[in-house]
């Protein structure tokens, strides 16, 4: 397939693009820097510096080439990894290990991540209690702060989340670009459902055994983040899982599919985001009357949100993570992001720049904090 | 308990999924009303739940007379959940569901008024993959109370599919929630295949 034929060619000036960055470029300031960068720390500040510029200069490029996927892929798939450094690092400097035992879970000193979201609902609605062994506020990673992020993007974004906020997606979404070329081709539709099959399963398990059963037995990224101690055999057979699971659905089927297998098949929030793309105002919209059903769109969506009938009846399906894919490959320019109620092919250049600027600036200020955290650690390496 | 009420859970779909449709028009047949379906459903599982407790009762006796040393019972323990959690699997992903219902031979039975008690009866003696994953749980188990609560937790979860059974004429998007049934069982044999592994990596039998 040939990925560059709607080419690079910028569709806007660069100053247009420029203008466009400025707020941007104030807002990240602020959140970055809190409005007053420390100067005082060298690391510190030049790991802010370089973050600052890249993130701005991804969101330049992003407006001036008119393509979204690749330029948010960078960021995302870095945030991705500095998100495991940083986690891992401060693992490493609090508990001198990758591995949590008992007296952490019973203080409660394990970080929190937005996939235990699915397994607490049932359960805080009936007991009044988190089923997770990490602080409610204040600590590293806490819930509240977690939760109340994942809710107001999900809200705005849909299972936008899942293309840019999520911490975890850029792992495989990493993987799926590896390759030029698939060497697996045919894949069931129907696999696409699976994760809400896993989400009925951990929301019933962790309902009736109190326990977040995606974390204990599931969770694929346990192999880059935190794990249980291996003492004994049921925990060896837990790593034995996370690390099968991460090899298999972040590693190899990405690299052989070209799509995001972990996103795609076993993701219990991923199945959440996609009924909140139900409400959030922002979708992809298909222009039919430009649309010559070339179907490029649908080899390239990496979430099986596309579909030759979806291409027909001229709509993306719930599974869309507005990552942009689509909307970069298609020849005729037809797919465009939208807001609901406004017709297909009307107010694109609005409804892109708004969307890309709300999304954009989430996935910059989620991510600057481990990627400047990353970056600092790495200098004062070097330094 | 938890375990077979989430197996029970899981798998009814699929057992609802595999019969439904041929007990379906059974149990609605004529112009019966919602009582008489009630009372038909009612029967159905009340059938079913004594020859569980039935099946259930024999297994256990079996599992304490015959297999009595632990480390072979750990292994022939292990090795069964292997072996019929990937029947599980291959039942729930692999098969033509409509051929293969046990259920379908219930054309034959003249007396229309024992057509739920026969259903209960052959739909239990199905011997599908989760029903003899639950049979090797059970004649584990160290009483036989604790057995039979077992399987009543494997009632209770599988069970709850067929409470709706009225209504699944009205239900919208049936594929979907097919589909999703589907995996989840095969989710619910993954979780048996780890577990007979974790059994015979560590001898872990009694829990």
């Amino acid at each position: 397939m040939n990925d560059r034929t709607s080419a690079l060619k910028p569709n806007k000036s660069a100053g247009k693009s420029l203008l466009c960055t400025l707020p941007m470029l104030l807002l990240t300031f602020m959140f970055m820097s809190g409005g007053r960068p420390d100067f005082s720390n060298t690391a510190q500040f030049l790991a802010l510096i370089i973050t600052f510029a890249g993130v701005n200069v991804l969101f330049f490029l992003m407006h001036f080439t008119g393509k979204t996927d690749r330029y948010r892929a960078v960021l995302f798939i870095v945030f991705a990894i500095s998100l495991s450094f940083t986690l891992i690092s401060n693992m490493l400097e609090t508990r001198s290990s990758m591995s949590f035992n008992q007296s952490d879970v019973l203080e409660c000193r394990i970080p929190f991540c937005h996939l235990v979201i699915p397994m607490m609902i049932i359960p805080a609605a009936f007991t009044e209690s988190i089923i997770f062994p990490g602080s409610i506020i204040g600590g590293f990673a806490d819930i509240a702060s977690m939760i109340i992020l994942w809710l107001t993007a999900t809200i705005v974004l849909g299972r936008g989340f899942c293309s840019w906020g999520c911490f975890y997606g850029g792992w495989d979404d990493g993987f799926s670009r590896v390759r030029k070329r698939s060497i697996v081709k045919k894949i069931s539709d129907s696999w696409k459902w699976m994760p809400f099959a896993v989400l009925f399963m951990v929301a019933v398990t962790a309902a009736l055994t109190l326990v977040p059963t995606y974390c204990d037995w599931i969770c694929p990224f346990k192999a880059v983040t935190e794990f249980e101690q291996v003492t004994g055999v049921e925990s060896a057979v837990k790593a034995g899982v996370f690390i099968s699971l991460f090899a298999g659905l972040v590693v190899v089927l990405p690299l052989t599919t070209k799509k995001r297998t972990q996103c795609s098949f076993l993701c219990p929030l991923g199945a959440i985001n996609s009924l909140s793309n139900k409400i959030t105002p922002f979708t992809v919209k298909i222009d039919k009357k430009n649309c010559t059903e070339c179907l490029k769109c649908v080899k390239s969506c990496p979430l099986f949100a596309l579909t030759p009938a979806n291409i027909k009846e001229g709509q993306v399906s719930i599974f869309c993570s507005k990552c942009g894919k689509c909307i970069d490959i298609c020849p005729n320019n037809a797919i465009h992001y939208g807001i609901k109620g406004v017709p297909a092919g009307t107010r694109k250049n609005f409804s892109g720049n708004l969307y890309l600027f709300v999304s954009f600036l989430f996935l910059a200020v989620f991510s600057s904090g481990s990627i400047i955290n990353t970056l600092q650690k790495l200098l004062d390496f070097i330094i | 308990m938890t375990e077979s009420f989430i197996l029970g859970l899981s798998s009814g779909s699929a057992c609802l999924v595999t019969c439904g449709m041929v007990m379906f028009p059974y149990l609605m047949a004529g112009s019966a009303g919602v009582k008489r379906v009630v009372a038909d459903v009612s029967i159905f599982l009340l059938v079913r739940l004594a020859v569980y407790l039935i099946q259930a009762t024999l297994i256990w006796y079996l599992g304490q007379r015959i297999i009595t040393s632990p480390i072979l019972r750990t292994w022939v323990s292990g090795s069964l959940y292997i072996l019929f959690a990937v029947m599980l699997i291959w039942y729930s992903i692999g098969r033509k569901r409509n051929k293969e219902c046990p259920a379908a031979i219930i054309s034959e039975v003249e007396n229309k008024r024992m057509i739920p008690v026969f259903l209960g009866v052959v739909n239990s003696l199905g011997f599908c993959p989760a029903l003899l994953l639950m049979l090797t749980r059970s004649s584990g188990e160290d009483s036989i109370l604790q057995c039979w609560m077992v399987f009543l937790a494997f009632f209770a979860g599988s069970s709850l599919w067929f409470l709706p059974l009225p209504l699944t004429g009205k239900l919208g998007k049936k594929n979907i929630i097919t589909t999703v049934g589907i995996f989840a069982t095969a989710l619910a044999g993954m979780i048996f295949i780890i577990k007979g592994i974790t059994i015979i990596l560590g001898g872990l039998i009694y829990e």
